[in-house]
């Protein structure tokens, strides 16, 4: 099977330059593996139930119920217009996007615009291979620390579906290690949901490190109550091809979220990313910073939105991202997306690509180092922060793995 | 003589985008002794330091540098860093996404008799801090990102230990070196004499960090020409009468050679 | 040398606005058919290649769908738009043979004296066809040739030239108005500036549609050749209708080696205006291109002028500044195609919207494996002037060649209450102060545009700002 329009960015672009989503195959011969995949490590004390999920988003919704937009393209100018008090020419033509942005702040609430970056039809499928979802449910001021480990299985579908609630004030540590400690062929998913109830303190670390044969395939979704705070980490170091997809709505006031992203692409690796960060609360906080590095062959489209919608007033969002071209066959495509539908925001975004520079090369020259070696300085480098900063040991064996391939003596060097 | 000295500069006439900035350059460095390369500000001191080097901004016109025996002229900077020269930078560059101690064992990588594996390289990283009074926890930072002047001085020195080269050219140029800095590079160069007995080539135009070594011959270069080269004496005249006698003489020369 | 632009009179909001009936036009019938290709094609008398290209493009725009990423275009009926409006005149050479309503539109819009006062060359359009065209004879003299591009086609010396270039930069395949373009273009400006020939003051065209329900399909087709030097202005009006107007433009640029070209543009057509204008640039070594663009008017706007750097060492800039106001949506920016060694490009633009208006920046930088050593840099900045706008920053960048350094920035805010509070507490009103910061806001682009046009940019910004306090 092949899923289409799959990571596609809420406001395309022209399609020529065939950035606007991606596709995946799936061989149709791969089965679901099931529980037998997935770890779940100090979920003890939160172990939640299926539907827990759903009853915190409706309850989101009863708190910030849709609302009519005061924006181009509103309730109020089509109804001038049916009314023939407007011309149809004295109001904005908008895009389909546009139109569809409208209709999301007029007719959806928390739960209708919930979403996981990576589209619905993927998110469906991850949901039915992933069969039973881990659900955890923090109470109030509850401080967990929970590690979910999705292991891939020859020739199998390996995912999970995680729906997690966060209760008023509580905090949750949160790893997610996608890897491949055997050898095979197959797809290795996450479907990660997020329900920050106010003042939240949610921390996800996910850390993908499969081998060449593998594909990835990771999605989260993010629901931000008053003053609750994201903190994402992806680190993304293997897999044939990755496809990570991540939406965060941040509804309620003061609430932040901040993204940062390291990648590494050798061989004839992809990366796909698509992030999406939807602003409405008041206030609020938004930060994306990606950090790469390709080689090789590799591929690599980043699509970065921030959405600052009307009544987001006093909102900031920043989005960076820093590319080093490490080869010359390398395709980095790169497209930063600010969309803004309020005046009293302040968005940033910040892009630079580019490569190791004369100067540094001369002066890496002078201690000896080669031009090749300088560009595979900055892959051990990449690999060996990822190592030093691996949330625990199994992570790391991951990482050492997938940096034994790439760096002669890598295990010895970080010893 | 190609055969005697460290490093032997012949002729060398280099030139970038199409200006020549050094003219027929001669100077020798012969093995385990210390050299000074003064002159005014833009004399091309610093140039000769980088094309000893071999960086790719300037071009070699004419002559040859012998290094070792060997005509280095044509060999890309790693090959002659291998080969046991050494330069350290006024301003070392910022390589963000690079920690320290992953640089400097790329640099040690694949050099007979340095080379070391993990711990081994983690403990003589950290004796040579220690010595340089540097804080360990820069070598898990990026290089040069957000280091001060000092700091940056410090991460050179370490190098040079580390690396133990047969000639350190040293250019210390423009510096604003403060005492803090000043202090680092003569313990560094201590360092470095005791341990291995090297050579160096200091490029500077202050006489201060001279004040504790024993110079062997002093250099002077005006206007892209080496003027004048004699023994330590020379340094205390330079400090009492500047450079202005040798920019004279080499206005003259140059009218007369017109 | 600009004075305090600011202190520049209230201009007349009629200025743009008025229009002349068109006793003695010809009008086309409504809609697009191989017929009213083949009418357009005959009352042109033009060779045959041409209108094989239109009937070959004609069955590209059926084929090709519509754009489904930018402003709707659901309004623009294609059956309504009359492709061809002819009117009651031939191209004429002194501005006393144009006819008076056409004479006196171009009077009002400060053209003759324009010509007088600085042009080295004025072409004007009025409809589909060009109503007037002139050159100083000194740039006659240096071989340089600035006419009607029909009147080109109809030159036995320069027909194989056009056929050479004509929808080459821009194929009718490009999209799906490209295709529209080359079915039913009419009119427009051809120049020729030979090798090492620098002209010193610019050429003019403008480009007025007062048909209402009516299309403008004019083509300009300009070749710089090597070491040669040119400034080209064009500008545009219309006056509103409350039916769709449509202009589907073309213009195609040829840099030679190591020559220069600069098109400034001004863009103020009226509100029931669909703007799918296409620009393109084609450079080769050691040329450049630099693009102001100027973007007002229209309900609808689609703009991009693109470069495509072929030569080593080719250079493209782009200024552009575009300004949304009720009811409209602009979708505008620019492309650059880095396809040779050491290319370079600098994008610089800024977005304004206001009253519910839709503003958008949409850019792509591409750079091909052939571009060792390219370097780019984008710098976009939008200020939404109140909570009911909307400003989206859509860039894109992709990058397969090595050595290659793009840096990408991107701002949007709103004008500072500290410095609306700072210029008050000077004595200067709310309206005035912003008036004042969003003229500084352009300044970077009108700055680069004659003194004349830059007032006129300055009193369009004016005229959108007043009614902005409450």
């Amino acid at each position: 099977m092949k899923i289409e329009n799959l990571n596609a960015m809420p406001a395309p672009t022209w399609s020529w330059l065939k950035m606007n989503s991606t596709s995946l195959e799936i061989d149709p011969e791969l089965a679901p593996a099931g529980a037998a995949a997935v770890e779940v490590e100090g979920a003890d004390a939160c172990r939640g139930n299926d539907g827990d999920f759903e009853a915190a988003l409706k309850l989101a919704d009863s708190r910030f119920p849709a609302r009519r937009a005061a924006a181009p393209g509103d309730a109020s100018d089509r109804e001038r217009v049916d009314a023939g008090n407007l011309d149809q020419l004295d109001v904005p033509a908008l895009s389909t996007y546009q139109t569809q942005a409208v209709h999301l702040e007029e007719k959806c609430g928390p739960a209708e615009s919930f979403s996981h970056g990576c589209g619905s039809e993927t998110a469906n499928y991850l949901r039915s291979v992933a069969q039973m979802p881990v659900v955890l449910k923090l109470a109030p001021y509850q401080k967990e620390c929970v590690t979910v480990r999705i292991n891939g299985v020859d020739g199998a579908i390996s995912a999970a579906d995680i729906q997690v609630i966060a209760g008023e004030h509580a905090e949750l540590d949160f790893i997610v290690a996608l890897d491949s400690p055997v050898i095979g062929t197959g797809l290795v998913g996450s479907l990660l949901s997020v329900v920050a109830a106010e003042q939240a303190r949610v921390n996800v670390t996910c850390v993908q490190t499969l081998d060449d044969s593998w594909t990835a395939l990771d999605a989260s979704g993010f629901f931000l109550d008053e003053g609750a705070r994201v903190h994402v980490q992806h680190t993304v170091l293997g897999a044939g091809k990755s496809v990570t997809g991540l939406a965060s709505e941040l509804w309620g006031d003061t609430s932040k979220i901040s993204v940062d992203t390291d990648y590494l692409a050798a061989r004839d690796q992809s990366r796909d990313f698509n992030y999406s960060i939807r602003q409405l609360g008041r206030k609020t906080e938004s930060n994306m910073d990606a950090n790469g590095v390709l080689t090789g062959a590799s591929k690599k489209v980043l699509r970065g939105t921030i959405d600052l919608v009307h009544g987001c007033r006093g909102s900031e969002g920043t989005e960076r991202e820093s590319v080093l071209l490490a080869n010359k066959g390398v395709d980095n495509k790169t497209v930063p997306v600010i969309l803004c539908d309020e005046d009293d925001v302040a968005g940033n975004h910040g892009a630079t690509i580019g490569h190791v520079r004369d100067e540094q090369l001369f002066y890496m020259a002078c201690r000896g180092i080669s031009a090749e070696e300088a560009e595979q300085l900055f892959i051990t480098a990449k690999l060996e922060n990822a190592a030093i900063t691996a949330p625990d040991e199994r992570i790391r064996a991951g990482i050492v793995r997938l940096g034994n391939k790439l760096v002669s003596n890598f295990e010895e060097e970080i010893a | 003589m190609p055969d005697t000295a460290l490093l032997h500069v012949e002729n060398l006439t280099a030139s970038v985008e199409e200006k020549t900035i050094l003219h027929q350059v001669n100077l020798d460095v012969p093995a385990g002794e210390t050299h000074v390369l003064m002159g005014p500000n833009g004399a091309g001191k610093s140039t000769l330091g980088h094309l000893v080097m071999g960086d790719p901004v300037y071009t070699v016109n004419d002559g040859r540098i012998f290094f070792d025996g060997e005509d280095v002229t044509d060999l890309t900077t790693d090959k002659r860093s291998r080969a046991g020269l050494f330069l350290s930078f006024q301003a070392p560059v910022e390589i963000p996404g690079v920690p320290l101690s992953s640089f400097l064992r790329a640099s040690i990588a694949g050099r007979p008799g340095l080379e070391m594996k993990g711990k081994e390289f983690r403990r003589r990283v950290k004796e040579l801090a220690a010595e340089l009074d540097m804080d360990t926890a820069y070598l898990n930072r990026e290089l040069g990102v957000g280091f001060s002047g000092g700091e940056k001085k410090k991460v050179e020195m370490l190098q040079l230990l580390l690396l133990q080269p047969k000639l350190a050219i040293l250019d210390e140029t423009d510096s604003g070196l403060d005492v803090d800095a000043l202090s680092v590079v003569s313990r560094g160069m201590d360092a470095y004499r005791k341990s291995c007995n090297g050579s160096m080539l200091i490029i500077t135009h202050n006489t201060r960090i001279l004040e504790h070594l024993s110079v062997d011959r002093v250099h002077v270069m005006v206007k892209g020409h080496v003027v004048r080269t004699d023994d330590a004496s020379l340094i205390p005249w330079i400090d009492e009468n500047g450079f202005e006698s040798f920019e004279r003489e080499a206005a003259n020369a140059a009218a007369n050679a017109q | 040398m600009a004075k305090n632009r600011t202190e520049v009179a209230d201009i007349d909001r009629s200025l743009y606005d008025f229009t002349y009936g068109e006793e003695g036009f010809e009008r086309l019938a409504a809609g697009i058919t191989p017929d009213i290709v083949r009418e357009i094609s005959s009352k042109k008398d033009e060779p045959e290649w041409m209108l094989e290209l239109r009937l070959k493009s004609l069955d590209i725009f059926n084929r090709f769908p519509n754009p489904t990423w930018g402003p709707g275009i659901d309004g623009l009926d294609m059956d309504n738009i009359v492709t061809y409006v002819k009117p009651n005149t031939d191209q004429k050479h002194d501005w006393d043979s144009v006819p008076d309503d056409i004479k006196n539109t171009f009077e009002r819009l400060g053209i003759p004296e324009a010509e007088r006062s600085y042009l080295a060359g004025v072409g004007a359009q009025y409809d589909s066809e060009l109503v007037y065209h002139n050159m100083q004879d000194t740039a006659s003299k240096m071989g340089i040739v600035y006419s009607g591009i029909e009147e080109a086609l109809h030159d036995p010396q320069w027909e194989p030239i056009i056929r050479e270039n004509f929808m080459t930069v821009i194929p009718p395949t490009d999209h799906k108005f490209a295709a529209l373009h080359g079915a039913v273009w009419s009119g427009g400006s051809f120049v020729y500036v030979p090798a090492g020939t620098k002209l010193d003051f610019p050429l003019q065209s403008y480009f007025r549609l007062n048909a209402k329900g009516a299309g403008q399909f004019e083509h300009t087709l300009i070749i710089v050749e090597d070491d040669a030097d040119l400034h080209f202005i064009e500008g545009c009006s219309a006056p509103k209708y409350n039916v769709a107007n449509l202009h589907a433009g073309a213009v195609e640029l040829i840099v030679g080696k190591r020559a220069h070209l600069r098109y400034s543009t001004i863009e103020n057509w009226s509100k029931n205006m669909y703007n799918l204008n296409t620009k393109r640039a084609r450079v080769d070594e050691d040329g450049e291109i630099e693009w102001i663009s100027g973007s007002f008017g229209s309900h609808v706007g689609y703009l991009y002028p693109m470069s495509v750097l072929n030569g080593a060492r080719a250079r493209s800039s782009f200024t552009g500044i575009t300004f949304a106001g009720a009811g409209q949506n602009l979708d505008t920016g620019c492309k650059v195609v880095l396809n040779a060694p050491d290319t370079t490009a600098s994008v610089e633009t800024k977005g304004i919207s206001k009253s519910g208006g839709v503003q958008t920046f949409r850019s792509s930088i591409v750079a091909t494996p052939r571009a060792e050593g390219a370097k780019a840099t984008v710098s976009c900045q939008s200020l939404m002037l109140d909570a009911e706008s909307r400003s989206d920053t859509i860039p894109a960048m992709d990058i397969r060649a090595k050595n290659v350094d793009v840096g990408h920035e991107a701002t949007i805010g709103r004008i500072g209450d500290d410095k609306i509070f700072y210029l008050m507490s000077r004595g200067i009103s709310e309206e005035e102060a912003r008036t004042m910061i969003v003229n500084g806001f352009a300044n970077p682009v009108s700055k680069e545009l004659p003194l004349e046009y830059a007032v006129e940019m300055n009193n369009l910004i004016k005229l959108e700002m007043e009614g902005a306090i409450g």
